[in-house]
């Protein structure tokens, strides 16, 4: 049990000038669960790994319940880690391989043999003990590298995208039984993922990075409502949220038929240095759709994608003169055609962005 | 072997190959037959085959290499060497070398490869030393250099009165190395040499095994960090388990070689060494056949070479599968 400070960490790779993690802040709770997402690139692999202990923090620190870590070797910090790939053993048996770290620091054998049985009933692993990793499916692996992150009872879990290499149903699955298993063990974890959904679903706080720098810390309730700027806005989210920069007026933005009325306080945040411009943003599912006199957005239905329960309208609309992208969340038992014209009015006030740095203008 | 395990596990009985589907012989699969297995099966009894048996047949024979009768003796040549005290004692010589020089050389050879692949700095990524390719590079220069040479020149290095090394000893102020004769002296001549074979041996087996070491997930040397193992508890909890089939291979063609070993001697022991005391029976072999003129005598000792080396390869894998190194269910 231990919190986890990211004091503006750093890590710059040899023979680059960029930083893979910039100047990262980041303070998580004892017991908490934080996801680190991000797309392919982002650096989120690269701060968990600084946690570790398997990449060296070049500026800043890193510091476990208080405690200066940042040069500390890997085994000093206690720490767990699960791979993307588990990184089992290859020669020890299933139950070898949970007890390897505990031989490693000359716990009684009687002792190694309770946690590992303790730590296998937990994931349903008694029957593959004598196994070796060869000779299990993919879920049971990945239930071992749990397993073998449990029985250390360290003070924090590391989770390097570990569901990534389990088929879709067996994800959502083994996705709540982490969930849930950290909640029973209380064990402060930080997860990385690229899935936003896992990210959503899992975390008690989530938090988003882009070319190492970290764009928002929230709860993903927050982080869904109240995105902190164009990119997490279109990262949180599936299908993404509608994200478009039209022109900014005297009170409000215009998008294409629509009139997005705006107070004068966001009006003028807007405009800083914008250029005439603002870049409004709703959700697929905060759209409803219209009569043709009801002053709605125009839009030509290009494709319909049925999901039983609801449907994905994908279409095109004109926007001061640019045809652009818009993609809609309705009613899966009444959908429009493909070809017909259908008109959108968001349900609720849009989010707004500056146009120029991104950041959300609230008001 | 492999066969019968398949068909225990998955409980069914053993059906004969080929019978049921047997297809019918065409002129396209008869030649095809001919040319594929037939030419090949030919090279290999007329080049390969053939003189392993009339070597058998020499080695039961008097044949001194240049007349054209012969007699045969039966098993006379091998009474023969049992009672040949500088055969044992070059059969002693061979063995000597087939047992130490393997050995050394895997594990200097393994210690070196996981160094300069997993023995770097304890925090940050699992890692090699600094500059680790150029000690590999290096490493691997002997094994370019042919093993005659490798002789000749550590002939001259040992020479008790102009050799390099000497001059380093009595400088160091080891005056008792002045004009010490190391190849001359029959209590040093065999571990000289064998120092020699095991500094040329070295480098290959180490870019082998560092092959092998780098064809292991990444991740498991992370994750064995993490689990608080030690450098050199990782190499041999990890790495020798998981690179077994190499070291194994290593171990035989090691064997072979140093069972052997006749360029080593030939060129820094061309007469045995002190009181025969580096002779292996390559060596003995040689000169029995050619300067004293005993082909069929000579013959035998080829012979016992032969089942020394395949009783070698025999112990190899046996020891092998003793320790556990065959894993037979993942096998299929």
């Amino acid at each position: 049990m231990a919190t986890v400070t990211y004091d503006a960490a750093s890590r710059i790779y040899p023979g680059s000038t960029k930083p893979a993690v910039d100047a990262l802040n980041l303070d998580i709770e004892d017991g908490e669960f934080l996801v680190l997402v991000g797309p392919s690139g982002c650096g989120k692999s690269t701060s968990l790994r600084m946690l570790a202990g398997l990449e060296d923090v070049d500026r800043g620190a890193i510091l476990i319940d208080g405690k200066d870590v940042s040069n500390l070797p890997p085994k000093a910090r206690d720490i767990a880690m699960v791979f993307q790939n588990y990184a089992l053993y290859p020669h020890m048996t299933v139950f070898d391989n949970m007890a390897f770290a505990l031989k490693l620091r000359k716990t009684p054998k009687s002792e190694i043999e309770r946690r590992v049985k303790e730590a296998a009933a937990l994931l349903n692993l008694q029957e593959y003990l004598d196994r070796k990793p060869k000779a299990l499916s993919g879920g049971q692996r990945q239930r071992v590298a749990m397993g073998r992150a449990i029985v250390r009872e360290p003070q924090v879990f590391l989770m390097d995208e570990p569901l990534s290499n389990l088929d879709a149903k067996l994800r959502v699955q083994t996705r709540s039984q982490i969930a849930a298993l950290q909640a029973r063990l209380g064990t402060t974890t930080v997860y990385v993922t690229h899935d936003q959904t896992e990210a959503l679903t899992m975390g008690h706080r989530v938090a988003v990075l882009k070319d190492g720098l970290l764009q928002q810390v929230d709860t993903p309730r927050n982080m869904y409502d109240k995105p902190a700027n164009v990119f997490v806005a279109g990262f949180i989210g599936s299908p993404a949220m509608n994200i478009k920069t039209v022109k900014l007026g005297d009170n409000g933005a215009v998008l294409g038929g629509l009139a997005v009325p705006l107070t004068r306080e966001a009006v003028a945040k807007a405009g800083e240095g914008a250029d005439g411009k603002v870049t409004v943003g709703f959700r697929p599912e905060d759209v409803q759709l219209v009569g043709e006199g009801d002053g709605g957005l125009s839009m030509t239905v290009d494709l319909v994608e049925e999901l039983g329960s609801d449907a994905y309208v994908y279409g095109r609309a004109d926007l001061d003169g640019a045809e652009e992208q818009f993609v809609i969340r309705t009613d899966g038992r009444h959908t429009p055609n493909m070809g017909d014209t259908v008109y959108l009015k968001p349900q609720s006030t849009p989010h707004i962005f500056n146009a120029a740095t991104g950041e959300r203008i609230d008001g | 072997m492999s066969s019968s395990a398949s068909t225990t596990s998955t409980g069914r009985p053993a059906r004969p190959a080929g019978r049921g589907r047997r297809k019918r012989l065409t002129f396209d699969r008869v030649s095809f037959f001919a040319v594929f297995l037939g030419v090949p099966l030919v090279i290999f009894l007329v080049f390969v085959v053939s003189p392993f048996v009339q070597a058998i047949y020499y080695s039961l024979t008097d044949w001194n290499g240049f007349s054209a009768t012969m007699n045969f003796v039966g098993a006379g040549n091998f009474v023969k060497l049992f009672q040949d005290d500088t055969f044992l004692l070059s059969l002693r010589n061979s063995v000597i070398l087939g047992l130490v020089v393997p050995f050394v050389t895997i594990v200097l050879a393994l210690a070196l490869a996981c160094v300069v692949t997993i023995g770097g700095s304890g925090t940050g990524a699992v890692r090699g030393l600094r500059r680790s390719s150029l000690y590999r590079v290096v490493s691997f220069f002997p094994y370019a250099v042919p093993a005659v040479v490798i002789g000749i020149i550590w002939a001259q290095i040992y020479d008790p009165s102009r050799g390099i090394l000497n001059a380093v000893l009595t400088s160091l102020g080891f005056q008792r190395a002045e004009n010490y004769p190391w190849l001359g002296d029959s209590r040093t001549a065999m571990a000289a040499t064998i120092f020699v074979i095991v500094w040329s041996f070295v480098g290959f087996y180490m870019v082998l095994f560092i092959a092998g070491i780098r064809g292991i997930d990444p991740e498991i040397f992370e994750s064995a960090r993490l689990d608080g193992a030690s450098r050199v508890r990782t190499a041999w909890s990890l790495v020798v388990p998981l690179i077994r089939d190499n070291v194994q291979t290593a171990y035989i063609y090691l064997g072979i070689a140093s069972l052997d070993s006749f360029v080593y001697m030939a060129a820094m022991n061309p007469d045995g060494g002190p009181q025969n005391s580096t002779l292996v029976m390559s060596q003995d072999l040689y000169i029995t056949a050619f300067t004293k003129g005993q082909f069929g005598y000579a013959t035998s000792m080829g012979v016992m070479l032969a089942v020394v080396t395949l009783v070698f390869a025999a112990l190899v894998f046996i020891i092998n599968g003793v320790t556990g190194g065959r894993d037979k269910e993942g096998r299929r």
